[in-house]
């Protein structure tokens, strides 16, 4: 009759020590039970109403007690749902598991943390009535779509705004070239086939469905093949094509793609074998993100800027290993001149003294490291090395149209106001006689400005660059510059005439400002100095 | 046998026995009989079936059980037509034949009886069923409020005369006695001529709360002046700037002249009581200018005004110097301000929201506040604390952050914790309790707070410290609200009353008791005239805060109420209940003037928008709703029903937040909605 049974009274009447409750008394207090039961569970729900919740806790039960004047029940945190475990030999008696606790275990338990403290925050539900999409509001998914719309009006129900997921749909062609591509790429990217594949990538009209699918790709295969040199240069392959192929937009996937590309700049390991050229797959990778910034730098005002960041980082970090800094010096370098000359350059001498001892028989025993020490340092050349071509040709007499036209393919970040100066040099550039007199004026004006000190200085050094370089990589460039420079006093012989005249012009500009250069040829100490400044000392001297 | 022998015979068996209503139904039937003089008592057909049921008495609990399992097939095969309100008639004598045999002792019976039946009433009065399963025995029906007042009062039931008589006539001719007893017992039919109504349109059917009805009908008769209070701040600016409100055409326009003559007189005593500052009296001499300019031609724009009410309180000078330490005229000239840059909200406008979410409160929050301008947040934790974090510091800080890094300049802005940890918040303790609700004053100046151990504290931000701890309830004090002008606020307790305090007094000023069970939350009406309290006997009273008397009683919600806003125009009110309905009250009739349907869950907090166009609804089902209240309220009843329920309930926006119940709601002075909730775990 009461959903407490009689034997429920009579166990609870012996727990406390009432063994000889009459059978009446039991089946009296049952429905009294019950009823105090419901009473003090409607006051709980009252407690709990209050407290905002729709989940009684035993805080609400104990409220309510509270209420009542009863004493409330110790021992039932709101903590864990209580586990009832059925009694051996009886089918319907429960009892709650209650552990027994060593004192010993709960001293020695460390602290638990402390709970984090309460706090607000604060954002925009709506904006004149219009959810803005914010991860603070709830996904648009949660929100089922009307099933149909007519029914959803007629039941009166609001309208709710919905922006359904697109839904793309991959052609199956589609969809068996991108399997092709990605089998070529994984496993036989030394065929020819591999080829052919870069080259429709490069090219092919229609691709753009499958640009996602590309960049996740990418993204994934570099991310857990780093030890697959092969892999990963096939990839950059794959990325370099897809940047050539005119229609594809491939903009807004480009935060994906950097990630990877960057990886494969600067990563401590590429490929898991000595066999592994991985110099080769930093240089280009490092072509590939000057051509990224070339092209996406206007859009992405940000691009630029976050890549040297990291570059720079990983360069400036003695801990990271040489060919990390291999990688980030060609990223800079790839980056062009002007980039080289206000972040590299002005980190030349005390990066010089760390990789110094590095590169010595004597101070570096593991030929491996010295041989990363050699082409750090050839790196580094190279692009002071370029940087300071850049500077030259910058450098009013020397540029030329034709030596213009030579450089202008090798990439370089023209910034603002260089354009506008190497625009101001063109207009004054016709009568050269002027420009003898007026250049070193115009020189001095802007030399004024410190940035300008370091390219300056060696300003001459690669003109009269000679195969000074030991190494062969850093050699290479000095030499095309000399070569390119050869080339330009070949076709402008007039104008070659006169420029040991406009040099000893400048040097004499130079000298005026002496002290500058001289302070800066300290700055770059030994180690410098016996390669670069050798030739350029010639000519000073 | 002598006649009068066998009467008193019967009776004294019958009182022996117990039967009452058999004894009712005799003695009448004597009476009958002995002012038609001396009929024969055993041709009397319905005398004869009082005996025959007399001799039957035997096996009573099973009887019970078998004509209202008659009367209830009889009633589901009935016609079409009726079936609606004989269906209504079922539930009381459901209620009252279990309760007769709790009293006569059968209570395995009254169980079994209880429980075959049940799920036909399930869904309209599950509470009601929830609390009388647990009467098993004569002396809870006693104990147990509720059932005593069934038991002791009548149940009014709308029926046309049509099914009365349908009725009357089964019990009658299928001898179901017992049946026809708890009807003329317990039920009093108000028969109607005519058509019978429709189930919806009588939500008064679902309390059986005594003869609440006809109280409520003689309550609701009484006057009262919903209009707004004459010379507040948005008044003078309608005076002043000529700023026609848009608030709806009211029936009070008739007195606008001469309550404009009067209002004149008012503002020029206080003119030269010269007590205010010096723009103010510019202000008001502005604005009784005029004022005067519109006696002379009234007809301008008199009927975009709602009527115009004096106060009954003697009412704060809000603004006095000093109160709230700013410069009274400042203060003034802001709000001011606020109104002017407030945004016109409307269905084809919807306001912006803020929201406010509290993280990492492990379940212990009780309640949240926002004050006015929706820059200080209050939150009300299980832990006897009061936390009030200042959001616009909250802002600066982050941005603080990001330009100073770490040596922050301003520690004075942080209060330290006990370990020296910085806190983001102040915290106010206190009460002894749980605290289960708090309020700004309307300057944002003090918090009002009430907690489970019977006290409401008043607390300064400017302090940040305890002025007044208030005693009086002897219960868990649920809710508390300042007044829409401040100084005064009116709480609600468990111990059924409401009451009204001043914050100058440790003493409550008035006790509004009335309600059959806990008052669970209160509001201020616009004109501080009146407040509503909803409780958890399903009503909402508005109660006269200078009488202390209960004017108006609104039945219709089917479960404990939990919120309630007043609209700024004074005329309509809403409240909102564990079901998640919303109701839309017109103040003077005392009808529902629409139910809002649409949240699942409880709805913890109602907002009226400035202008009242909008009612913005806060619920436990993580969303915040938007509906558009003109359109609900201008439809009339009767519009209503011919045009079905097409334009009656109009949600116009659901926001859902990120599973956060919403816990409060605010419109700030400019029209922007501020909500605040608790972030829950994802299940």
């Amino acid at each position: 009759m009461s959903i407490v049974p009689k034997e429920t009274i009579e166990v609870i009447a012996q727990s406390i020590g009432i063994n000889n409750l009459s059978e009446d008394a039991a089946l009296s207090l049952a429905p009294d039970v019950e009823y105090r039961m419901r009473e003090v569970m409607q006051e709980a729900i009252k407690c709990m109403r209050h407290s905002k919740r729709t989940i009684l806790t035993s805080d609400d039960v104990d409220a309510a007690l509270n209420l009542r004047n009863v004493e409330p029940i110790y021992g039932f945190a709101s903590g864990g749902p209580l586990q009832f475990k059925r009694a051996i030999g009886h089918r319907d008696l429960f009892y709650i598991d209650d552990k027994d606790v060593d004192f010993k275990d709960v001293i020695e338990a460390p602290l638990p943390k402390a709970p984090l403290d309460t706090s607000v925050v604060c954002h925009w539900l709506a904006i004149e009535g219009v959810q803005p999409a914010i991860p603070e509001n709830a996904p648009l998914e949660v929100i089922a779509p009307p099933s149909d719309g007519k029914n959803s009006e007629q039941k009166d129900k609001l309208p709710v705004d919905i922006k359904l997921p697109v839904k793309h749909v991959l052609s199956r062609e589609l969809q068996l070239y991108f399997d092709k591509i990605t089998e070529l790429t994984l496993r036989r990217s030394d065929s020819a086939l591999f080829k052919e594949a870069l080259v429709s990538l490069a090219t092919d009209s229609g691709l753009h469905p499958l640009v996602p699918y590309f960049t996740c790709f990418i993204a994934d295969e570099v991310a857990c093949g780093l030890n697959d040199y092969k892999l990963l240069f096939a990839l950059m392959r794959v990325v370099w094509s897809l940047l050539q192929n005119p229609h594809i937009h491939i903009e807004p996937y480009l935060h994906q793609l950097m990630p990877s590309v960057v990886t494969c700049l600067v990563a401590k390991r590429l490929g898991n074998r000595f066999a592994d050229n991985h110099w080769e797959l930093r240089d280009f990778t490092a072509s590939l993100v000057a051509s990224i910034c070339k092209r996406f730098g206007h859009i992405y005002g940000s691009l630029q800027t976050r890549l040297t960041k990291t570059l720079l980082n990983a360069l400036l970090d003695p801990k990271r290993s040489l060919t990390q800094h291999y990688g980030a010096i060609q990223g800079l370098a790839a980056l062009g001149p002007n980039v080289v000359r206000l972040l590299v350059l002005p980190n030349l001498e005390p990066y010089l003294r760390v990789l110094e001892p590095e590169m010595l028989l004597e101070k570096q025993r593991n030929e491996m490291k010295r041989y990363e020490a050699w082409r750090v340092y050839g790196a580094l050349l190279r692009a002071a090395g370029k940087c300071i071509y850049d500077r030259l040709k910058i450098f009013p007499p020397l540029p030329s149209p034709p030596a213009h036209a030579v450089w202008r393919d090798n990439r370089k970040i023209v910034t603002c106001s260089n354009k506008r100066k190497a625009g101001t040099e063109h207009l004054e550039q016709p009568p050269p006689k002027r420009l003898a007199t007026d250049g070193p004026v115009d020189v001095v004006s802007t030399d004024l400005s410190p940035s300008h000190m370091p390219g300056e200085a060696i300003t001459p050094a690669p003109s009269n660059d000679s195969n000074v370089g030991p190494s062969t990589s850093s050699a290479h460039m000095p030499n095309s510059n000399d070569l390119d420079r050869k080339v330009e006093r070949g076709k402008g012989d007039h104008r070659s005439m006169k420029t040991s005249a406009i040099l000893n012009q400048v040097w004499k500009d130079d000298l005026k400002s002496g002290h500058l250069v001289a302070s800066l040829f300290e700055l770059f100490g030994q180690g410098i100095l016996s390669f670069i400044p050798a030739p350029e000392m010639s000519l000073f001297l | 046998m002598d006649e009068e022998q066998v009467v008193k015979f019967v009776e004294t068996y019958l009182k022996k026995k117990g039967f009452k209503q058999a004894e009712l139904a005799f003695h009448d039937e004597v009476q009958h009989n002995s002012n038609a003089n001396s009929v024969d008592i055993h041709s009397d057909p319905d005398l004869s079936l009082l005996l025959l049921s007399l001799s039957q008495s035997e096996d009573t609990p099973a009887r019970y059980h078998e004509e209202y399992r008659k009367l209830r097939s009889w009633t589901h095969s009935s016609l079409d037509l009726y079936k609606p309100e004989l269906l209504r008639v079922l539930y009381p004598v459901f209620v009252h034949c279990y309760m007769d045999l709790v009293a006569k002792g059968h209570i395995q019976e009254a169980r079994t009886f209880f429980n075959s039946f049940r799920e036909d009433h399930e869904t309209v009065h599950s509470r009601d069923l929830q609390k009388l399963e647990g009467v098993l025995s004569p002396s809870h029906l006693e104990e147990m409020e509720f059932a005593h007042t069934l038991r002791q009062s009548k149940v009014n039931l709308k029926i046309c005369q049509y099914s009365n008589e349908l009725m009357m006539q089964y019990l009658r001719n299928t001898k179901s006695t017992m049946m026809l007893g708890i009807v003329n017992e317990h039920i009093n039919f108000q028969v109607s001529p005519g058509q019978p109504s429709s189930i919806s349109d009588d939500a008064e059917v679902v309390t059986l709360i005594g003869n609440s009805q006809d109280a409520a009908n003689q309550i609701n008769k009484k006057e009262i002046h919903w209009g707004l209070l004459e010379d507040s701040l948005e008044e003078r600016l309608e005076k002043a700037g000529g700023l026609l409100s848009d608030s709806e055409k009211t029936e009070g326009d008739a007195k606008e002249g001469d309550l404009d003559e009067t209002k004149v007189n008012i503002l020029k005593r206080s003119v030269e009581g010269g007590k205010q500052g010096a723009s103010v009296k510019k202000l008001k001499k502005d604005k009784a200018a005029s004022a005067t300019a519109k006696v002379v031609r009234p007809e301008t724009n008199t009927s975009s005004i709602a009527p115009r009410v004096k106060s009954e309180l003697p009412l704060p000078v809000m603004l006095e110097a000093g109160y709230g330490g700013q410069c009274p005229t400042e203060v003034e000239q802001s709000i001011l301000e606020d109104l002017r840059n407030r945004v016109q909200l409307s269905s084809a406008a919807l306001p912006s929201v803020s929201f406010y979410t509290f993280i990492n409160t492990h379940n212990g929050l009780n309640c949240s506040s926002i004050s006015q301008d929706g820059s200080l947040v209050a939150g009300g934790f299980s832990d006897s604390s009061l936390k009030v974090w200042d959001m616009a510091k909250l802002g600066q800080q982050s941005g603080n952050s990001v330009l100073q890094g770490e040596n922050d300049t301003a520690p004075s802005e942080h209060v330290l914790g006990p370990n020296g940890v910085k806190r983001s918040y102040t915290l106010f303790q206190g009460h002894l309790g749980p605290v289960y609700s708090a309020t700004f004053s309307p300057l944002g100046d003090f918090i009002l707070s009430s907690s489970a151990d019977t006290t409401i504290r008043l607390w300064s931000t400017k302090l940040n410290a305890n002025i007044v701890c208030y005693k009086g309830h002897n219960y868990p004090v649920w809710d508390v609200q300042f007044s829409p002008l401040g100084h005064y606020f009116a709480s609600a307790s468990h111990d059924r009353t409401a009451r009204i305090w001043s914050m100058d007094r440790i003493h409550p000023l008035r006790i509004m008791a009335g309600h059959l069970s806990d008052v669970d939350c209160v509001q201020w009406h616009a004109n501080c005239n009146y407040i509503a309290t909803g409780s958890s006997d399903k009503t909402v009273r508005l109660w006269d805060v200078q009488s202390g008397e209960c004017v108006r009683i609104f039945i219709g919600h089917r479960s404990m109420i939990l919120s309630l806003a007043m609209s700024p125009d004074g005329r309509y009110m809403a409240s909102a209940d564990e079901d998640g309905t919303i109701m839309m009250w017109d103040l003077s009739s005392g009808r529902c003037v629409s139910p809002l349907m649409g949240h699942n869950s409880c709805v913890w907090t109602l907002a009226f928008s400035c202008e009242g166009s909008l009612l913005a609804s806060g619920s436990a089902d993580c969303t915040v709703k938007i509906w558009d209240v003109t359109t609900s309220t201008k439809v009339t009843r009767t519009e209503e029903i011919k045009t079905g329920s097409a334009n009656r309930l109009r949600s116009l926006k659901t926001l859902p937040t990120k599973s956060t119940p919403v816990y409060s709601l605010r419109f700030s002075r400019r029209n922007l909605l501020f909500a605040a909730g608790v972030l829950s775990k994802c299940k």
